[in-house]
């Protein structure tokens, strides 16, 4: 990497923060002072007191799922680069990327079978 | 086909899994495919031809070399794993991760295989045992961060080496400041692997809460994986700035570990410190080894004596499982109780402290003359130093074995495998004492 590149890299880098700087201070230096008092700083929700704190935990029974489809999605953008190293689907090609699909449909089962896949 | 063995680990994974369909996985099958597996790839080694499949596989004479150990140190993990098809499959899948990192032709394919076989690691260690998993479960999530972090280090590495040279394999030529960066983050990702200070922070923890026969195969087959992983990454390039640092952390992480083991209570902690040491041994190989020009007799030096190292921790590790000993007060007298296992056990420390003429002294040898050869005298006599320093603790458990009276029960000794595998790994720790000269020679013809 050249000096001037890196100049380039940490000009870049000074921009930004200023910019997202600036964004986030914006309001408290130009905007009109808020008066704290009362059920002002309360969170607005629809115009009722809110029901319970913001700050909840939440469960994510799809989490599994999730990463199924993470894992799964990768898996299969595999198929694109494929392609573009294998314009013509030759004998061998045929049977490398039936090879590799197999396999796929072979871990779903998998998944399948071991429960993963059950809504809970 | 140069790339039988892992063919066949990888028909062991898919079996396992395939197993696991099943209903309920016949417990028979499962225990054979986890230990023909490994057996089918030790045998089909030597019908694998050096070559290249380019640009992802490369194997080599040292390829070949590493993975006569890394399987044949796979054995006794094969041999006692349970019937589960889960973990048959995890175990089976870092070995095959080991099998490709031997192999790997490039860089991409290098950081593959590591997370191909540390991935499963991770889960082995909190999965495989009976009881309450608390602490194995810590201890994994310690060793998948500090291993998260190795994988991290070494992409960013990669990154920075390829930004300069634009290359993913080594470089012919010098490389500049940039690319000597990248390549010094991807050797402390190795050294990450391998658990050399100042980056072994997990390894006594994890090495502690890990079933015994678990710890003996990481401490064994990953070392050895990891220490490959460290020689390619020197290889990159013709004189990397941190090769000269190499034999002074390899020396003081053994010095550190040495004098750490000397206060342990757990066994297995006990363990897991000494195989820091030793490790910080084959560290200090690995730098002479880059120093001497990569010279070929050295990498046989460290492969000695990562081949003794395979036999004496599995078999001081199986011993622990073998007799479920966890303490120093439990171990107090025990050569009265099981005379055979306490005599294998004694030998196998004789070994690890490197006591002549055990196979463990050759190797010891073997290693400290490369350094000195490699004109390092003062990392090899700290290494040396702690050597010395180490043998206060293995002639101490020597000493509670035969010495002491009893001061408490001890839990009662498993089966017969079990036995049979700490008298083995003690044979052949104390075999490889015995041809010495013979070994070396046949090594050395072998790398020239």
């Amino acid at each position: 990497m050249s000096p001037a590149a890196l100049v380039a890299l940490l000009m870049n880098l000074v921009a930004v923060l200023a910019l997202a700087g600036f964004f986030a201070g914006a309001g408290a230096l130009f905007g009109p002072r808020s008066r704290h008092e009362g059920d002002a700083d309360m969170p607005y929700e629809t115009g009722l007191p809110p029901l319970s704190p913001g700050h909840e935990r939440m469960t994510a029974l799809y989490w599994r799922h999730a990463v199924l489809f993470v894992v799964f999605d990768v898996d299969l953008a595999f198929l694109l680069p494929f392609v573009l190293v294998r314009p013509r689907l030759d004998a061998a090609a045929l049977a490398a990327i039936t090879g590799f699909t197999v396999l796929i449909v072979f871990m779903l089962a998998y998944f399948w079978r071991k429960g993963a896949l059950e809504c809970r | 086909m140069i790339l039988l063995p892992q063919a066949a680990l990888a028909g062991g994974v898919l079996g396992a899994l395939g197993l696991g369909l099943l209903r309920r996985p016949p417990a028979l099958a499962v225990r054979a495919l986890t230990f023909l597996a490994p057996l089918a790839a030790l045998l089909l080694l030597p019908m694998t031809p050096a070559g290249l499949l380019p640009p992802l596989i490369a194997v080599d004479i040292k390829c070949l070399g590493w993975q006569l150990v890394i399987y044949a140190a796979a054995l006794p993990l094969a041999l006692r794993s349970s019937a589960d098809d889960v973990e048959a499959a995890l175990f089976l899948g870092v070995v095959l991760g080991m099998g490709l990192l031997t192999a790997a032709g490039n860089l991409p394919m290098l950081f593959l295989a590591l997370e191909f076989m540390s991935l499963p690691a991770y889960l082995l260690v909190a999965r495989a045992g009976t009881g309450e998993g608390g602490r194995r479960l810590e201890a994994a999530v310690k060793y998948f961060f500090a291993g998260a972090l190795a994988g991290g280090l070494f992409l960013l590495g990669m990154a920075l080496y390829y930004s300069q040279t634009h290359l993913l394999g080594p470089s012919p030529r010098p490389v500049g400041l940039l690319a000597q960066g990248g390549v010094t983050l991807m050797a402390a990702a190795a050294l990450f692997k391998i658990g050399a200070a100042p980056l072994h922070w997990w390894l006594p923890d994890v090495y502690e809460a890990a079933v015994p026969e678990v710890t003996g195969f990481l401490s064994t087959a990953m070392k050895a994986a990891a220490v490959l992983f460290l020689m390619r990454v020197v290889q990159l390039v013709p004189s990397a700035n941190f090769a000269p640092l190499l034999p002074w952390l390899g020396a003081a992480s053994s010095l550190f570990a040495a004098v750490m083991a000397l206060r342990q209570e757990s066994l297995q902690r006990l363990l897991a410190y000494s195989s820091m040491a030793h490790a910080g041994l084959l560290v200090l190989g690995v730098g002479a080894w880059a120093r001497m020009g990569q010279s070929p007799v050295a990498a046989a030096a460290i492969l000695f004596y990562l081949g003794a190292y395979a036999f004496m921790s599995n078999g001081t590790f199986g011993f622990l499982a073998a007799t479920g000993l966890r303490t120093r007060a439990q171990l107090k007298g025990y050569a009265r109780r099981q005379p055979g296992l306490a005599l294998a056990f004694a030998a196998l420390l004789f070994c690890l402290g490197g006591v002549p003429p055990t196979g463990g002294f050759v190797a010891k040898l073997l290693v400290l003359w490369q350094a000195v050869a490699a004109e390092l005298p003062g990392p090899a006599v700290l290494a040396a130093l702690s050597a010395l320093i180490s043998l206060g603790y293995y002639l101490g458990l020597v000493r509670d074995l035969y010495f002491e009276e009893p001061v408490m029960e001890s839990p009662a000794p498993g089966g017969a495998c079990a036995r049979i595998l700490v008298l083995v790994c003690a044979f052949g720790a104390l075999a490889l004492g015995a041809a010495p000269l013979l070994l070396k020679d046949l090594a050395g013809g072998f790398w020239r």
